[in-house]
């Protein structure tokens, strides 16, 4: 393992030969940023068709809980968070599809539960609150290496179940019956695509933190939205934005000193001003 | 009709649907005939989309929907195609009608392109239905008549055996109503699939169905068109006032086979 970091270190040092980059902390950002940011928007093309912005933010939120049950229980905050979130995306996944409830009233009852949940913890143990600051904001520049490979992993385990569900979570998202009448099995489909945004949201919290992983799912491909004509060059387009902001994130961040997780945040939003205006430009048929 | 017509290609028996407790259908006996255009009708809320759901294999049920294969269709489990009444799109989703035929065919991710297959596969099925000037166009974006011709040529690109038809012309206006009647009633002569027509237009209905079946959470009665939609039928399902002011006798009614069979 110790061999692969060193070598995927000399790959951004050849990569970007720049003075922000030199030290070892900030090639672990960078590194964590190229697997993180293209997997969480890659992720997002589909979640914004089938309007779960806030599921993702629900998970998002779960991660406070799951940081909590991880220092109260021992565990690595890690692991229990990655473990909760997944829990949350099954049971939230299941209930919806259960009862006639609106899924976003489903979704807000679980939003709140894990959310008091957390802070019921938290206010119980005094000493948590020191612990959850790094996961609130997210911590970019303190990442280890062997969290860059769980990046890593995650990053190439999206592109495979990307490759082989893409198509049919599309389908999905235009009609159920459409895409049942063509074989895709729905629920299945729809309870492994929130597992992978679980698995995305919690391991993006590491880079740009609780309050602002949604925005890493969410606003590349809404940008991308304004303008792709088709499929292909949303996705492209939405995971190329997240490529640019990640690193003009981590390289304005580090000149401004400002924080890094939001610095990301904001170059994607910026993003996003740009393409409305191209779109507005163009005309609302483009 | 030919002697094929006389091969049940759908059967239900017995079917019922349960959710959140209320029964949305109990005990229906139908058969969906090979190469007939069997019409389904009801009130809102009478369960049509239900059925469909049912036979799609969406919602959960009791009682059986068998599928029996007549000879000339070949052996295997039918196919089944599938317009459904409105898609979940936004207007600026970014999905075009091509790539609308690529998701539905091609096994490797839209995103590394579609598949020159797929391109031609949509072409042909397009033109046949008189949209392919639509093919580039988003899916989102299409008016109700456009979206119609764009989905049933997609569910006839696999040439299915049974069709679902929900509503196809909600949303469609008079004129784009009756070419659509028209090329569905084109394609059903040259490709002899059972059709299966959930409709509140009771002039398509008369003018397209062989069979129809009344549906209000339970069969009210089915058979012939002529049989069926009499003014007792009617207003059964609909209230009194219903539609069509023909006073013929209520032949078919509560038979749960009419004349037309045999």
């Amino acid at each position: 393992m110790e061999s692969l970091i060193s070598f995927l270190y000399s790959v951004v040092g050849h990569l970007l030969p720049l003075s922000f980059a030199e030290p070892e902390f900030m090639k672990r950002a960078i590194l964590a940023v190229l697997f993180v940011a293209p997997a969480a928007a890659a992720v997002g093309v589909p979640l914004v068709q089938f309007r779960m912005a806030f599921f993702s933010d629900a998970i998002g939120h779960s991660a406070f809980t799951g940081v909590a049950l991880g220092v109260l229980a021992g565990i690595h905050p890690l692991l229990t968070m990655v473990a909760f979130g997944l829990f949350v995306a099954w049971a939230i996944t299941q209930v919806k599809g259960r009862t006639g409830l609106s899924p976003d009233t489903v979704i807000g009852v679980f939003f709140s539960t894990v959310v008091a949940l957390g802070i019921a913890i938290i206010s119980a143990r005094k000493g948590l609150t020191r612990n959850l600051q790094g996961y609130l904001y997210g911590d970019l520049l303190a990442i280890s290496g062997a969290e860059v490979i769980w990046m890593g992993a995650l990053s190439a385990s999206v592109a495979a179940y990307l490759f082989l569900a893409f198509n049919r979570i599309l389908l999905l998202g235009v009609n159920e019956g459409f895409a049942r009448s063509l074989g895709v099995k729905g629920r299945a489909l729809e309870t492994s695509f929130a597992l992978v945004v679980a698995l995305v949201v919690t391991t993006a919290i590491r880079a740009v933190g609780i309050l602002l992983v949604t925005a890493l799912l969410v606003v590349p491909a809404a940008a991308a939205r304004n303008v792709a004509r088709g499929a292909g060059s949303a996705f492209w387009i939405a995971t190329a934005i997240s490529l640019v902001s990640g690193l003009g994130g981590i390289a304005a961040s580090y000149y401004l000193d400002t924080a890094t997780g939001a610095t990301i945040v904001l170059c994607a939003a910026a993003f996003f001003a740009l393409t409305a205006i191209i779109r507005l430009a163009l005309g609302e048929t483009a | 009709m030919s002697l094929a017509a006389h091969f049940h290609t759908l059967e239900i028996r017995n079917l019922s649907v349960r959710a959140g407790g209320r029964e949305i259908l109990s005990g229906i006996d139908a058969d969906i005939r090979c190469g007939e255009v069997t019409a389904l009708i009801g009130p809102n809320g009478a369960g049509k989309t239900t059925l469909l759901h049912a036979i799609l294999g969406l919602v959960p049920y009791t009682g059986e929907i068998r599928f029996c294969r007549s000879e000339e269709h070949g052996k295997g489990t039918p196919r089944i195609g599938y317009v459904p009444q409105r898609i979940d799109l936004d207007r600026n989703a970014p999905l075009t009608v091509l790539d609308f035929f690529a998701i539905s065919s091609q096994r490797y991710p839209v995103f590394f392109g579609r598949s020159r297959r797929s391109r031609t596969d949509a072409e042909a099925a397009l033109a046949k239905g008189g949209a392919l000037h639509l093919i580039h166009r988003p899916l989102g974006k299409l008016s109700g008549g456009e979206l119609q011709r764009v989905l049933l040529a997609l569910a006839l690109r696999g040439s299915p055996d049974i069709l679902l038809l929900d509503e196809p012309v909600s949303g469609v206006d008079v004129s784009g109503e009756e070419l659509f009647c028209d090329f569905l009633e084109q394609i059903h002569r040259e490709s002899r699939f059972s059709l299966l027509l959930v409709s509140h237009d009771l002039s398509v209905v008369t003018r397209h169905a062989d069979r129809v079946i009344c549906l209000n959470r339970s069969i009210v009665c089915q058979g012939s068109a002529t049989q069926v939609l009499t003014p007792e039928t009617l207003s059964t399902m609909y209230g009194s006032g219903a539609r069509l002011a023909s006073h013929g006798h209520a032949e078919g009614h509560g038979h749960l086979h009419g004349k037309g069979e045999g």
